[in-house]
């Protein structure tokens, strides 16, 4: 076999590198490429079965059609709802208890730990009946505040998993001098332990918000109406209609997946980060 | 009262878990040695009936001998090109910062958006990949890919690298930024080829994240449920049927809760010993290091 000198293998490493890269362009990103670009044609355009079309073939008319003719503001709105929500309530539920286990003695906390994380592993599709029922006798069902609650346990476990991490690194002196300073417990939180664990809050939130944009198995069980009917309902249901307007499937789809990659694009750099961190920690 | 404080605080979270988790869980065990059916609402046990029913069942079979084939083929698959992205990241080569940006997005959005998107690609009158598939000359191969038998499975398969695979290149090359340069620089001293070098230097490096990301993708690939059921329904003629879609079908289509809990429960039994033998595994590679 014939041996390369450091120079020659730092350039086929290159070439091939280079080689991946676009391989992997190609698959990962032209497919939403391509429904972004479908989403500005007619459907004649799209007929024509043909990559490139003539520029009459553009038109704005899918979105117009999708925002003036159905009922998709509102499903965009019910989206857009429940999402915050959730964030929001995961949020506070999660600050609050990853801090209680983060500093306080707590009796079988090793138990709640990993019974709160074990249930990642539970099959959804069991406990969705005993689900509907609770919801169902809770006089949650086909409301938001219903959705909103069982998505909860979707995203709790990671939440907490992922501030407590943070916190554990926060050392408690810091708690302590604000307690003497007379702070309470509130404020604590909000002057001293948030800004620091930051990074993990934006990951947390940015977590909650897309697992819940995301979610369809609860929705389609939950949802009856189109009060509460979400995006991701919508879309699949448009996807497997008889006649498809594809133009339209596109721009729904388009407006979809653009919410989840704005906020992707502001937390990128935490998130790996906080992903990767736990892993490497042990 | 520090003491009282604390469990105040954990209390909410608690309370939501075992409301909406320990609850349902307990009770789709429960349901799933009864008859209960949506559509009614007494219903009576009937003992180990449903299981009986599910040992002669040969969707059942068909439905589990697809998953665990789904769940290795995925993982297995997922693994190789994640380190491949991986190694391709960690070349420095103009733009790589770019490409490490925006290569995760598939990981991001709604899967019910990615089954869509590929759902419109594999048409056979208008998706890009018939459309390609023509240009070059292959008319022959051009058809709705989820609707074919004999593709239906794999397109399935390529739906899950879809989604993951981005992930796992950047967590693996988030674990290998950890590994010192000096082990490279000895193993070039010994003059050890790339191979070696992967093989002794950079594979036990990131030897946790690897057994993480497996982990968390087991669970999650075998328990899917909106993959399949959004892109094939579990057809065509049985094709892709997995046991998360078989359960939602039974409970919510054919309204027998009582066998689909009996078969979310042979699940969740499956998933538990999965982790408890990777629980004694772990105890054990501990114990040599």
């Amino acid at each position: 076999m014939l041996r390369l000198n450091t120079r020659q293998v730092r350039i086929r490493n290159m070439i091939i590198a280079y080689f991946i890269v676009f391989i992997s362009l190609c698959f990962f990103i032209l497919p939403m490429i391509w429904i972004f670009y479908c989403s500005f044609r007619t459907q004649e355009s799209i007929f024509t079965g043909q990559v490139i079309s003539a520029l009459q073939g553009f038109t704005l008319n899918n979105y117009i059609t999708i925002f003036s003719v159905t009922d998709f503001p509102r499903y965009f709105v019910n989206s857009i709802k429940i999402s915050s929500l959730v964030t929001v309530i995961s949020l506070i539920v999660s600050i609050f208890g990853a801090y209680g286990l983060s500093r306080y003695p707590i009796k079988g906390k090793k138990i709640i730990i990993l019974g709160i994380f074990s249930t990642q592993m539970f099959p959804q599709v069991l406990m969705l009946i005993p689900l509907f029922l609770v919801v169902f006798s809770l006089n949650l069902m086909d409301s938001v505040l219903g959705i909103v609650l069982t998505q909860l346990i979707l995203v709790l476990p990671f939440s907490m998993w992922m501030l407590k991490g943070y916190f554990d690194t926060i050392p408690i002196d810091l708690d302590n001098a604000a307690e003497i300073d007379g702070s309470n417990l509130i404020q604590q939180l909000i002057y001293v332990i948030l800004p620091i664990a930051e990074p993990g809050v934006m990951v947390v939130a940015f977590y909650s918000f897309v697992v819940s944009w995301s979610d369809y198995l609860i929705v389609s069980v939950i949802s009856q109406s189109q009060n509460t009917a979400t995006l991701t309902l919508i879309i699949s249901r448009l996807s497997s209609s008889l006649l498809i307007r594809w133009g339209q499937v596109c721009a729904v789809a388009t407006l979809t997946i653009v919410p989840t990659l704005i906020l992707f694009a502001f937390v990128q750099k935490r998130l790996i980060k906080g992903l990767t961190a736990g892993a490497l920690k042990e | 009262m520090d003491k009282r404080k604390g469990y105040i605080l954990i209390i909410p979270a608690i309370i939501i878990m075992c409301i909406f988790t320990l609850y349902p869980l307990i009770d789709g065990i429960r349901v799933s040695f009864t008859d209960k059916s949506m559509l009614k609402t007494e219903y009576s046990y009937i003992g180990i009936d449903n299981y009986k029913q599910m040992f002669s069942d040969p969707i059942f079979w068909l439905s589990l001998q697809h998953s665990i084939k789904l769940t290795i083929i995925v993982v297995i698959l997922q693994l190789i090109f994640g380190l491949i992205i991986a190694w391709t990241m960690k070349q420095e080569i103009p733009g790589m910062q770019i490409f490490k940006s925006i290569i995760m997005a598939s990981w991001v959005i709604p899967v019910a958006a990615t089954v869509t998107i590929f759902k419109f690609m594999a048409q056979s009158d208008v998706g890009f990949i018939n459309i390609i598939l023509k240009s070059i000359g292959l008319e022959n191969l051009v058809k709705y890919w989820f609707g074919d038998p004999k593709t239906a499975f794999s397109f399935i398969v390529l739906l899950h690298l879809w989604r993951n695979v981005p992930f796992y290149g950047i967590a693996f090359f988030a674990a290998m930024q950890t590994i010192p340069a000096s082990f490279y620089e000895a193993a070039e001293i010994d003059g050890a080829n790339a191979f070696q070098n992967f093989w002794y230097i950079t594979l036990p490096g990131i030897r946790n994240m690897i057994i993480v990301m497996v982990t968390i993708h087991v669970l999650w690939t075998f328990n899917n449920f909106d993959f399949i059921y959004l892109a094939t329904g579990g057809g065509p003629i049985n094709k892709t049927d997995v046991l998360p879609v078989y359960v939602y079908r039974q409970s919510w289509v054919n309204y027998a809760a009582g066998y689909g809990s009996s078969i979310g429960t042979i699940m969740l039994l499956i998933l538990s010993v999965y982790l408890i033998v990777y629980l004694i595994m772990q105890e054990r590679g501990e114990y040599q290091r």
